[in-house]
């Protein structure tokens, strides 16, 4: 743990803020209209970003349209985050997350999914997860937690995030009561907090 | 903890991975104003959804780094929400978690800014799909008005719908004297035919000039200058090459009030 000089220097976020911290602190620079920081923030936040999207909108070219709003909002409405209701990731990854399924849903108006379709789009939601082949450290810390829910707490969790469902129709495709769909989100979300340790 | 909700209380994992209708998500947010062991809630609940987006974080292409960064010069920031009158202006506790008009402020504000940002995005991409040098130089004065136009203090948003199909969106500025005018979802024309602003005033009709195409399912972005302030804005149908008069009837109107 409490490694030499040498040792603290070649682990990169020791001496400059790194993960969290500097996501934040670029932040607060853009809100103050620092284009440089929005950089920094772009740098930091776009994969997840894109990533969330992309699982929701699953078009490529419209995932990435939707990303460069998404950043662009958060350049635009950066002082009216609060880090004392939360870190500057879980902001972000909200508006990029809400904007996916307003999207979604806002299309599906229009053409209603055929049912049978979204089951198997939802197996591949979670199948993604579970079998990504870039195993980063988070990736693996991610599944192993899902993995830790119960089925149909891991179901409710990942249609509503990685596919874009309301809760409504995830009780229609799981053939489950909705009222046991809302407490399913709720456990199971619960539990993956306590497995990855978040405060 | 107080008096229990239970309906509304089961709803706060739902509500986190936007799982609930837009009705719903209001009347959680009024409940989240009086109930601090839900605003908790919400607030671990939020960072393992930031948990689950990392675990799905993909590297975006290289080549959109540049233009979403260079997109921010011309977008105008929202000022901080300050609460009460005279909140000192480096106050950084601005509430976008509790407190009065949680939400509501804030969401207000990302709605009305969505459109600017839908257009900023619109040119940006517009520029990138072309060899970029060659047509900067002869869009930089098209975009240096656009850019005063969605950057004015007074730039409003409105709306309508086109009746043969799809929907306009004008950002207008009475300081910058223009408007931009976007559309997305019109009717595909056959190649002959073509969409034609006009701004109707009390001196008559005008061409406003041909709406060009967009990307996907966009048309525009397009700026209209010189505006007098009263006028009407229209589209209607016209011969691709454009037409001096109208030759049909306008399919949508846009009352560019004071």
């Amino acid at each position: 743990m409490a490694g030499s000089p040498a040792d603290g220097a070649r682990r990169p976020g020791r001496d400059s803020p790194a993960g969290p911290d500097a996501l934040q602190a670029a932040l607060a620079a853009v809100a103050r209209g620092d284009e440089a920081a929005f950089a920094a923030v772009y740098d930091r936040a776009a994969p997840a970003v894109l990533g969330t999207v992309r699982r929701i909108l699953r078009d490529p070219a419209q995932s990435e349209e939707v990303m460069q709003e998404v950043l662009l909002e958060v350049w635009r409405t950066a002082a009216r985050f609060d880090p004392a209701a939360g870190s500057a990731a879980a902001w972000i990854t909200m508006l990029a997350h809400r904007r996916a399924v307003d999207r979604v849903r806002s299309e599906q108006r229009a053409a209603q999914r055929d049912a049978r379709a979204a089951v198997a789009d939802a197996e591949v939601g979670y199948d993604e997860v579970a079998e990504a082949v870039e195993a980063s450290l988070e990736r693996e810390r991610v599944r192993r937690c899902l993995d830790g829910l119960t089925e149909l707490q891991r179901e409710s969790v990942t249609l509503a995030y990685y596919c874009g469902y309301s809760y409504r129709e995830v009780a229609q495709l799981l053939g489950v009561a909705v009222g046991t769909v809302k407490t399913r989100m709720r456990d199971g979300l619960i539990r993956l907090r306590d497995c990855l340790g978040v405060d | 903890m107080g008096e229990r909700r239970n309906g509304l209380h089961a709803l706060v994992g739902a509500y986190v991975v936007d799982a609930v209708e837009d009705g719903e998500r209001a009347e959680f947010e009024r409940h989240l104003l009086t109930c601090e062991q839900c605003r908790d809630d919400v607030r671990g609940l939020r960072e393992t959804t930031a948990r689950l987006a990392a675990a799905a974080a993909i590297t975006p292409r290289p080549e959109l780094r540049r233009p979403t960064i260079q997109a921010a010069a011309v977008v105008r920031q929202l000022p901080p929400v300050v609460s009460g009158d005279r909140a000192p202006a480096m106050s950084r506790r601005v509430r976008w978690q509790a407190g009065r008009g949680f939400a509501r402020t804030w969401l207000a504000g990302v709605a009305a800014g969505l459109v600017v940002v839908l257009v900023v995005v619109a040119v940006v991409l517009g520029l990138q799909a072309g060899s970029m040098q060659q047509r900067l130089a002869a869009q930089e004065r098209r975009d240096d008005a656009m850019t005063a136009v969605l950057g004015a203090h007074d730039a409003v948003v409105m709306t309508a719908a086109v009746s043969t199909g799809g929907t306009a969106t004008v950002v207008m500025s009475h300081q910058a004297r223009g408007l931009v005018f976007t559309a997305r979802g019109l009717a595909r024309l056959p190649g002959v035919k073509a969409y034609e602003l006009w701004l109707a005033g009390p001196a008559g009709v005008t061409s406003a000039g041909m709406v060009p195409p967009g990307r996907r399912d966009m048309s525009g972005p397009m700026i209209v200058g010189g505006l007098a302030g009263g006028e009407q804005l229209e589209m209607t149908v016209e011969p691709a090459s454009g037409s001096r008069q109208p030759t049909s009837a306008p399919i949508v109107r846009i009352v560019l009030s004071t």
